[in-house]
Parts: structure tokens; C-alpha cells; sequence
């Protein structure tokens, strides 16, 4: 036998047993450091509670609102329609299932917006697209959306307007505990009417 | 890191610049092998020269083992590379007819334009036919065109069928190549004792 064909049998046969161990080695998909960096400096990964407040009421079946808090955090306040996903259970595959999902946008929030904004960046990393963030996490949703303040009747049209829609919002989320302008209540006097006497005498 | 044109390396005009330096090289491969002649090409129909399937497996286990490499060095996204989709039907029927056409013709299409290249009558009487018959398809596609689209598997490999890991099915092909070199060396030779050695 010609010894060249023996030598190129062997190197074949080990290249091809070699490739068994090396797709052992799992590698996730992700995207490289500068991209990510560059889409980190993007504002329009953060969307404005307005704007989560103005889709869940319009019942926009492309938003996803994922709480990226622990479980009994999520059990005694979340946001409607939201799903929870717990931040350390973020890469199970189940979690997984829910991101990357063409025509969904997935809304992560947490208590202050630092959590939320940390499993925005793990999932960017692993070359997920279309998350976003609530700016201010659920705080900024009570300070703006629960409760929001008055503006100085000075103010612009669109801040009134948009206190206006907060307001509505905070009606339709917390059911309407608004403030009745206590000096624009009517009075209600009750006017009593005199007794007719009857003529006394005569007949 | 690649595919080079999907991943913006280079631009799509350079398509047709690879595609012909690519043909060239096949052109030149098939020749190299011998493929210009038929009665090589036959031969391993009837058991006296293995050479299409030593070169064609080769190229087969070369390019599974090489993939799996070039995947896991970064130079190649395996997701990207396009699968031809399978219709399951037609290409069993369309397998038949042309494996009844390559041991009638003694070429398969490619190998017939490296006959023509050295200049083969037989070649180019072959590659007369295969455009007869392209042609013939072509009028009598309305008659078989709901065949030619049935059993559309979509772009799937066997090891997206199976579930059986690619690096293991790499392995059981380079394993089965490499014994039919072996095989197919042994009958040759016993097969061309018998016979008269051809020149090509």
C-alpha cells in the first residue's frame, strides 16, 4: 500500500474525531464590543413611561413588558400584563423564549431602572434586538404616571397636555382617586319654605 | 467573520469575479481528476476505476470536517451559509433520471463541459442533449409543475432531521469515505487483473 494514502487516511480520520470535541465547546451568539458599546449610547434603547402607560391602555399587542424583579417583588406590584422574569433567571431558556421575537417589543423594568438596564445589556450582548428600557424604572412610573405633578400654569401646552394624559392614565391604572377641587363645589342651601298661615278668623 | 459578501467584507460585486475564479478551479479539478473521460466516470459503475467517488467523497468530508473548523475559529457563520431547500420527491425521481442519464451519457453536466473543453465529440453531442432536454423541461414544465414544487421539507440538513450532532455525522461520513477508499482500491484491483488496462 502507498504509505501517502495511509498518512492522508490518518490525518482525515483525526481531523473528523476532532471536530466531536470541539463542538462541545458552546458558543453563544454575540455581538462584538463596539457594537454593543455604540447601541449602549443610544437614547432610543430607553422608551418613557408615557409611552408604556399610552400602549398598555391602547392594548398594543407588540409591547412586552418584562419585569426583570424577584418574584415577590413582582407578586406585590408590577405593572398590567406584565410577565416576570427574574434577573438571575434571565438565561434560562424559558426567559430566552421571550426575547428576539420579530414585530415584539420588549419593555424591561425594574424598581429604579438599573436592573433593567443591566439585562438590556446581557441580552444585547447575545444579539437580541428590539429591547428596550423604561426610563426610570417603576419609580419613575409612580412619580410620573401614579402621581403626577401639577405643572406651573405657566407651562407649555404639551407639559399641560401631557400632565393632562398622566392623569387620565393614573385614572385608568389606579382606578379615579383624584383630588375634587373642594371651592368649585356647589352649595347646596336649602330653602325653607315659610308655612302659609291661614287667615285666622273669618270663615 | 464570514460568509464574506452577507457580512459586508466585500461587496456583492465581486459575485461573479469568485464564481468564475470558482469555476475555473472545479473546470480545472474535474479535468485533473480525469473527469473529461467517460469511460472514467463510468468505471465506477461497472467496478474498474472508483475515481468519481474517491474525488467527490473527498471533497465531501473535506468540506463537512473543514465547515465544522471554520466555524469554530470565528471565520465562518455556519447560520448564515444558504440550504438549497429539499422537495423530497422530485429530487428522488430527478436522482433516478439523472443517474439513468450519467451511465447512458457517461458525463454528468459538469463533466461534459471539461470534455468539451479538450475538445470531445462525445462531450459536446452530450451537452447537445442536455440542452435538448433542458428545453424539453422548460415546455412540459406545466405538466409536472405541481410535482416539481411537492414534499417541500424547507432548507434543512440531516442533522437538523435527525437531531444527530453535525460533528458526529461528519465523522460517520469521514469514517464511511475513508473505508470505501480502502474497499474501492482493493476491487479495483482485483477487478483490472481481469481486464485490459485502458489508456485515457
Amino acid at each position: 500500500m502507498n504509505r501517502n494514502y495511509i498518512i492522508l487516511t490518518l490525518i482525515m480520520l483525526i481531523l473528523a474525531i476532532g471536530t466531536i470535541f470541539i463542538s462541545q465547546r458552546q458558543f453563544t451568539k454575540q455581538v462584538p464590543p463596539e457594537e454593543l458599546l455604540w447601541d449602549v449610547l443610544q437614547p432610543t434603547r430607553f422608551v418613557s413611561t408615557d409611552l408604556v402607560a399610552k400602549r398598555i391602555i391602547e392594548k398594543d399587542p407588540s409591547q412586552l413588558l418584562i419585569d426583570v424583579r424577584s418574584a415577590s417583588q413582582f407578586e406585590s406590584f408590577s405593572l398590567p400584563g406584565a410577565i416576570n422574569v427574574p434577573f438571575d433567571s434571565l438565561k434560562t431558556s424559558a426567559a430566552m423564549a421571550y426575547f428576539g421575537n420579530p414585530g415584539t417589543k420588549v419593555v424591561l423594568f425594574s424598581n429604579d431602572g438599573i436592573l433593567a438596564d443591566e439585562a438590556w445589556i446581557l441580552l444585547r450582548r447575545l444579539a437580541y434586538k428590539n429591547n428596550y428600557v423604561m426610563k426610570g424604572g417603576l419609580n419613575g412610573w409612580i412619580q410620573t404616571i401614579i402621581r403626577p405633578l401639577a405643572p406651573a400654569e405657566t407651562s407649555s401646552e404639551k407639559v399641560i397636555e401631557q400632565y393632562n394624559f398622566r392623569r387620565a392614565a393614573s385614572m385608568y391604572f389606579i382606578g379615579s382617586k383624584t383630588d375634587v377641587n373642594k371651592s368649585q363645589k356647589a352649595k347646596i342651601t336649602f330653602v325653607k319654605r315659610k308655612k302659609s298661615v291661614v287667615a285666622a278668623g273669618g270663615c | 467573520m464570514g460568509p464574506l459578501i452577507p457580512n459586508g467584507i466585500i461587496t456583492g460585486d465581486w459575485n461573479f469575479v469568485i464564481a468564475i475564479l470558482l469555476g475555473i478551479a472545479f473546470g480545472f479539478i474535474l479535468e485533473a481528476s480525469g473527469f473529461s473521460s467517460s469511460r472514467n466516470i463510468v468505471g465506477v459503475f461497472y467496478g474498474y476505476n472508483f475515481v468519481v467517488l474517491r474525488v467527490f467523497f473527498t471533497a465531501l468530508i473535506v468540506t463537512m470536517v473543514g465547515l465544522l473548523y471554520f466555524d469554530y475559529f470565528g471565520w465562518l457563520n455556519m447560520s448564515q451559509i444558504f440550504i438549497l431547500p429539499t422537495f423530497w420527491q422530485p429530487m428522488l425521481v430527478g436522482g433516478v433520471i439523472m443517474g439513468l442519464g450519467f451511465i447512458m451519457g457517461g458525463f454528468c453536466p459538469g463533466t461534459s463541459f471539461t470534455a468539451i473543453a479538450i475538445g470531445k465529440i462525445d462531450g459536446l453531442l452530450f451537452t447537445i442533449g442536455l440542452y435538448l432536454g433542458i428545453g424539453m423541461f422548460s415546455l412540459a414544465f406545466p405538466l409536472f409543475g405541481d410535482f416539481y414544487n411537492s414534499g417541500n421539507l424547507g432548507n434543512v440538513t440531516v442533522s437538523d432531521i435527525t437531531g444527530i450532532s453535525s460533528s458526529w455525522l461528519a465523522l460517520t461520513f469521514t469514517i464511511v469515505a475513508l473505508a470505501a477508499f480502502w474497499v474501492t482500491m482493493l476491487i479495483e484491483k482485483k477487478v483490472r487483473k481481469r481486464i485490459t488496462e485502458y489508456k485515457f
